[in-house]
């Protein structure tokens, strides 16, 4: 079904991308890791979604669906999608919010807040930002005004102080240079109650499975980059990059610094994914 | 001393990350005193260490941890604050969310209506584990609490037969349901539910255990756990009872409970007579 509408391996590769012998293990200086994202998604991002599919075995879908669930998006809300290009997480809040419509006629006060939701798309790589809008064109949520798609930097939003009630971050979180002030970032738009949700590749310490996982992110990964979207180094990146993001404890610590409260992360698969969610007050 | 029994296994087991506790319950018996003690000890009971929701003692039990916790350290203070603060904050929303319980039920809808009431982003409604169990255990616990504190406050009860005692408390604890009677069934359905049943036991096991407290229990071994079944038997079925009662201020409701409270005792005096050291136990069978 995905391959009658997406073009296999035709996505070239710069000169310049392969003389860099980057990897997710080497130090590489901080102006440069920006830069070396931004040409890894832009490369991905017409096979983003697809790679993705492959590589969780199709996981990926439910652990998105279990972030929205953990947000309980409500009807005029205010939420920020960061590194959400694609916008999977963002046609899911949407969702969310128009069935609790249908389901809440109850309440008279909520029938103008309908109107009032908006969700933010913020991704810094206008490639990406693309693919999203076509999806949304797709699937007729081209005329929603609930939809906005902003280009930005994560670690310095242009959105207001206390302006929304959720911030959520799937997968991206691994690729910014200063996680502390994406946090910092990430409290400063949150209103008092609003929540921070992170979904990202985490640390597996179960014994057997852990060497199975490294086996599979390391063998069969690349090599799958390689096969279907030709591009076996921007995958070789993202494995390398899962290893080097701080495990479980050690970003809840963070987060908690932000200043947020009730921090907490929940394992899925065993720890492939953790969800780490904290509270502003 | 049952109530320090009780005191202990829920602290023990909110060191194992315990959920709904947080709330409520072991702090408020032992109110001042407590709440200086914890600010010198070590960090992992900080989570157990909740502050009483109702507005004013909040403000006075905050004030005395910052007097007493000045000539400790200061990080540890810094800690204390703001984690206490987000459940204060959770209490005040479920606080208000009461009053939007009768329009919306107990739901989401009606959390989000009290979350707006306090100017805190209904975002913090999915902070809550269960959502809607959290607004019902938050009112059985606010429900014991002056159930508690009428305990304490009332000296009449003393004067009172067991059976008696036990009747007034009974229909004054299912009073304070009335208001919400119409939205009630749905509220036990929540409290039925798998993942809420072991709370709402717990729950009902403490309310049980109070009101036989206050009646002058000393029961121990077997006996304890008879009279507990026995009791929480009786207010539950009066509580499905009131479910259906029309009659003007639940007059029925009060009389099926004086009847079920007499039956009980009188059953009790049956078993004593005929396990009476006056009939030869043999002889029996």
């Amino acid at each position: 079904m995905y391959l009658n509408s997406y073009n296999l391996p035709c996505v070239t590769i710069s000169m310049n991308f392969t003389s860099v012998m980057f990897s997710g293990f080497k130090e590489v200086r901080e102006e440069e890791k920006s830069q070396m994202v931004g040409k890894v998604f832009s490369n991905v991002a017409s096979n983003y979604d697809l790679m993705n599919d492959f590589m969780s075995g199709g996981l990926h879908r439910l652990w998105k669906d279990r972030l929205v669930s953990k947000l309980s998006p409500f009807p005029g809300m205010k939420h920020l999608d960061v590194a959400g290009g694609t916008g999977d997480v963002a046609f899911r809040i949407l969702e969310s919010v128009n069935s609790i419509k249908r389901r809440a006629l109850q309440d008279p006060l909520n029938d103008d807040l309908q109107e009032e939701t908006r969700i933010y798309v913020c991704d810094i790589n206008p490639n990406m930002l693309d693919v999203g809008k076509n999806r949304a064109l797709e699937k007729g949520l081209g005329e929603d005004k609930s939809l906005v798609w902003v280009q930005g930097d994560a670690e310095a939003l242009s959105f207001e102080d206390n302006s929304m009630d959720g911030y959520t971050i799937a997968f991206g979180i691994r690729n910014v240079t200063h996680i502390e002030k994406v946090l910092s970032e990430a409290y400063r738009v949150l209103k008092r109650g609003g929540r921070f949700l992170c979904l990202e590749l985490s640390h597996v310490d179960i014994p057997v499975f852990k060497e199975l996982y490294d086996f599979y992110s390391f063998s069969v990964i690349p090599r799958l980059g390689e096969i279907v979207a030709g591009d076996r180094e921007s995958y070789q990146y993202l494995v390398e990059s899962i290893r080097r993001f701080p495990p479980q404890e050690k970003f809840a610590s963070m987060i908690a610094d932000a200043g947020f409260q009730k921090v907490e992360y929940e394992n899925l698969v065993g720890g492939v994914v953790a969800i780490h969610s904290g509270l502003k007050i | 001393m049952y109530r320090t029994v009780v005191n202990r296994i829920l602290l023990t087991k909110n060191t194992g990350g315990g959920r709904r506790c947080l709330l409520r319950f072991p702090d408020l018996r032992t109110a001042v005193s407590s709440s200086r003690f914890s600010t010198t000890t070590e960090p992992q009971t900080f989570p157990n260490r909740p502050l009483n929701p109702a507005d004013s003692s909040t403000s006075s039990s905050s004030t005395s941890f910052q007097t007493s916790s000045a000539a400790g350290d200061i990080p540890r203070q810094e800690r204390k604050n703001p984690r206490a603060e987000y459940q204060g904050e959770q209490a005040r929303v479920l606080q208000a969310s009461l009053r939007h319980v009768l329009r919306l039920g107990w739901s989401e809808e009606a959390m989000i209506a009290g979350a707006k009431e306090v100017g805190i982003s209904p975002s913090i409604v999915g902070s809550f584990p269960r959502k809607e169990a959290a607004l019902v255990e938050f009112f059985m616990d606010d429900c014991l609490q002056r159930l508690i504190d009428r305990i304490d406050s009332g000296e009449e009860l003393q004067d009172l037969i067991p059976s008696q005692c036990i009747y007034k408390l009974v229909r004054f604890r299912l009073e304070m349901q009335a208001p919400y009677i119409s939205k009630w069934p749905q509220a036990l359905s929540i409290q039925a539910h798998p993942l809420n049943v072991s709370t709402s036991f717990k729950q009902r096991a403490m309310l049980v255990d109070e009101i036989w407290h206050a009646a002058g229990d000393e029961a121990s071994d077997l006996d304890w756990y008879v009279k507990r079944t026995v009791l929480g038997g009786i207010y539950s079925t009066t509580e499905i009872y009131m479910l259906t009662d029309s009659s003007p201020e639940f007059r029925d409701t009060w009389l099926f409970l004086d009847n079920r409270v007499k039956d009980a005792f009188d059953l009790k005096k049956t078993i004593q007579e005929v396990f009476s050291p006056s009939i030869p136990f043999p002889l029996f069978f």
